[in-house]
Parts: C-alpha cells; structure tokens; sequence
C-alpha cells in the first residue's frame, strides 16, 4: 500500500492514529545493574546460552556520553545486543545516566580514567583471563581508545565504531569549534553543563534540511508497519539526549576538536600519556561512508595511530545511525563484529559445540591491514 | 507518474541544491564569526548574572547553589575513592 493509491489525507490519517498510540518501547533486551556509581551504570545482558556453550572473553559497550545506550538495543528483534547475546557472547554496556547540574564539576578523567576503567576492569573481573573487548560508539569510542591508549592491560581488543579520532577531518562540526567566536569556556561557565538541545540542534543544523527529508519519508512509508515501527523507535532515541558535563566537555573541545591531541600523539589522561602507537591489541575500525557527523578520514586514521599487528578497517555504506540499527545492519554489520570477536577470542577453538551458525569464525571476517 | 511521485521528484530536488547551499551558508566564517560571539555574549551575560546573585545571597549568609553542587560533587567523588580503595583492597587480599 502506498500514498498513492490510499490517498494523503487516509495516509496521515492513519499516521496520526499510529502515533496516538505512543513511542515503541526500546532498551527490551533482560539485564542487571551490575556496578553503579555517580549518574552512570553497568549493564549486563542475561545469557540465552548455558555458560559452557558461550564465548570466552566478555564484549564491554561504551556509548557515546550524549545519548541513551539504547541505541544499541532498540527494538526486540532490531537490537545489536539481543543479537550478540543470542550469538553466545557475554555482553555489558554502560549506561550513562543524566548528569545533573554538580556534574558541570566532573573532568575528562573522571570520565575516561574513572568510569571507564571501572567499567573496564569490572568487566575484566569477570572473564577468565582477565581481558574484555571494548566497543566504543561515537564519542564513545573516542573515549574507548583514549582509555585504551593509557591502560592498555584489561583490553582483550578494540573496535571503534564511527570514532572521531583525526580531529583534523572533524568535518563541519570542527569547523564550528574552531571557529574564533565560539568561547567554549564561557559556554562551560554560563550553562554549567552544555545543554542536550543545544547540541541537538548543533547537529540537525549540520543536514538542515534532514527533518524535512525524514517527514517525506514518514508520509512515504506511512502504511509500512516495520518501518514505522523503526523510525518511531531511532526517533524516540534521537530526541532522548543528555547534557554534557561542563569541565568535560571544555577539555574535549580544546584538547581534541581544537588542538587535535589525540592524533599527534600528546593527548595526557590523568597524568599518563594516552598515545595511539601504546595500543597494540587487536583494533577494527567501523566507518561509514555517508557520516556526516564523524567524516570516514577522521575514523580511519585510527589505525595510523595504532601499533598492533593486527587492525582492520571495516568501511561500510549509510549514515551515523542507520548503518548501525538498520535491516542492512542486523544482516551485514553486526554479524561481522560477531565473527571478528570469535576470531580473536583467547579459547576460539572451543567456540559453541556442534554450531556452525553466524557466530563461527569466518574466513570473510575483515582482513588485516 | 502519479502526483505524489512527481511531487516527491520536485522535493528531491529542492532538497538536495537547499541542503549543499545552507551547508556552504553554515559553514561560511561570515555567518560563524558573529553566531559565535552572539553565543558568547549570552553565556558570559547569564554567566555575570549568576555571580551576581550568588554573591548577594552569600552575603546574607546563605550556601549558594554552586556551594550545593560543589558539595554533591565532593560525594561524588568520595564515593568514587572508597570504590578504588575497594578495588585495590580486593586486589591486595587475591592470592597471587
């Protein structure tokens, strides 16, 4: 069915009976709290497979500090995590929470040194040698890699998943930073912490016309059930923001947006050197080809930076978002991170018994660079 | 083709000259500059606004907001050092 043979004023009217109904619920996938401390905490997703039957090293999830985790189990049956669990693979991810307004105090390190590594060295508790991959989405993975890059010892391996690391190909948004009228320092003092609809606004700003372009496409699609139920689900994510902690946030802007520390190498995280060639654990670097929120350049450079033998770019089609959530996603994304995992686990060998599904090693897995 | 497609056509194309023009627009040092310092003189003016009120309230001897953010902060950070010492306990005690 479509607009043209339903007519516009049937499809809106059924688009506003649809969205009468409310937001699609997300986040669905079972789990436990199993560490929390200020505003964030440590998810762990329950197991569907007995513990004999399940990969050895654990996968840690590090979201981006400004949006909801959710975005990484939307919708039961359109989720990342439901599909990682099912593949046998112990997984945890932080949730951030909302910082309020005494967190305009908390510091870059507090973050990337503190929560981090607590998350990190929790997770690393729980496996048996010790070690746990990290996922970093976003701004995410750019704290994952920093965090890395200064304590390398619990991480088994690394995958920075649309990372802005090269803040030289920071694209638009770096422009914007770096731009001489924009005192990040009186934006800290003024707002405490930088305020979620500001830098919502920042970022539609970057596609203008985007919303516009989402609207067709909702009026387009308005009798396709499982779209909607998609866009309903990625919208409820997308206007679910979080602030930014001021002091936090003044760092990452002048150390990494303006002064690029990170790629020429003289980033410091709480007193230590966070230099890219100390990351010598196996590293895979997702990028999209039609990002425009962190440019392909600047996640790429990634493995420039890094020392390890064995590091891999995995450059896929799509967007910032859609390329992680869509159908296109679940088919091609997310069993590839499946598979590059099993290959690097520390017991691969032993793997699921007797399976041969999506979750064995594959020797399609991304080719080392 | 029916209407909507034609309609559709014609709002593709709008869309895409809008979005490469308004992308050129925002990303044009003459727009930035005084959008920045528009940005900037608002933050620093509430900035002002708040040490203002903070100042006479402290004068009549009453604990301010930021005296209450700082505090919550400081357990905050509390809370964190007893988890580390925690950690470090719980690693001093595991046999090697």
């Amino acid at each position: 069915m479509s607009v043209e043979k339903k007519g516009l004023l049937a499809t809106l009217t059924r688009l506003g009976s649809r969205l009468g109904k409310g937001l699609p619920d997300v986040g669905q996938t079972l789990h436990d709290v199993v560490w929390h401390e200020n505003k964030w905490r440590l998810l762990r997703f329950r197991a569907t497979r007995p513990a004999g039957e399940r990969w050895r090293t654990p996968i840690l999830l590090v979201p981006s500090l400004i949006n909801r985790w959710y975005i990484l189990d939307l919708r039961p049956g359109k989720s990342f995590i439901e599909y990682l669990v099912n593949a046998g693979h112990d997984v945890y991810c932080i949730d951030w929470g909302t910082p309020t307004a005494e967190d305009r105090y908390v510091t870059f390190d507090d973050v990337c040194q503190g929560y981090i590594g607590r998350a990190v060295r929790k997770v690393a508790a729980a496996s048996p040698d010790g070690a746990t991959h990290v996922l970093g989405y976003c701004l995410g993975g750019t704290l994952a890699t920093i965090h890395t890059a200064a304590n390398p010892t619990h991480v088994a391996s690394l995958v920075a998943l649309a990372a802005p690391i090269d803040f030289a190909h920071g694209g638009t948004l770096a422009q914007w930073t770096r731009s001489p009228g924009f005192d990040v320092g009186a934006l800290v003092d003024g707002f405490g912490n930088v305020p979620w609809p500001l830098m919502q606004a920042s970022f539609q700003m970057l596609k203008p016309t985007l919303n516009l372009v989402k609207l067709v496409a909702l009026v387009d699609r308005a009798w396709d059930d499982e779209f909607l139920d998609g866009f309903l689900a990625t919208e409820r994510w997308g206007n679910d923001n979080v602030s930014f902690p001021g002091e936090c946030y003044r760092r990452y802007i002048d150390e990494l947006y303006r002064d690029n520390r990170l790629a020429n190498g003289t980033m410091r995280l709480a007193g230590r050197e966070a230099r890219l060639d100390a990351i010598d654990c196996p590293v895979l670097a997702v990028t999209f080809t039609h990002d425009h929120i962190v440019p392909l350049a600047s996640a790429a450079a990634l493995l420039d930076g890094v020392s390890s033998p064995d590091k891999a770019q995995l450059e896929l089609g799509g967007g910032h978002v859609g390329a992680v959530v869509s159908r296109k996603a679940a088919q091609g994304l997310w069993p590839q991170l499946s598979r590059w995992w099993v290959a690097r686990d520390t017991d691969a060998a032993r793997g699921l018994p007797g399976d041969d599904d999506e979750a064995a090693p594959d020797p399609a897995a991304p080719e080392p660079r | 083709m029916n209407l909507w497609d034609q309609w559709k056509k014609g709002f593709g194309a709008w869309e895409t000259a809008t979005a490469a023009y308004l992308e050129q627009v925002l990303a044009n040092p003459s727009v930035l500059g005084p959008a920045g310092a528009m940005l900037t003189a608002a933050m620093k003016t509430k900035a002002a606004t708040d040490k203002a009120t903070h100042s006479w309230w402290a004068a009549i001897g009453l604990p301010t907001r930021r005296d209450q953010e700082r505090g919550l902060h400081k357990l905050n950070q509390l809370e964190s050092r007893i988890a580390d010492l925690e950690e470090q306990l719980a690693a001093a005690r595991r046999p090697q």
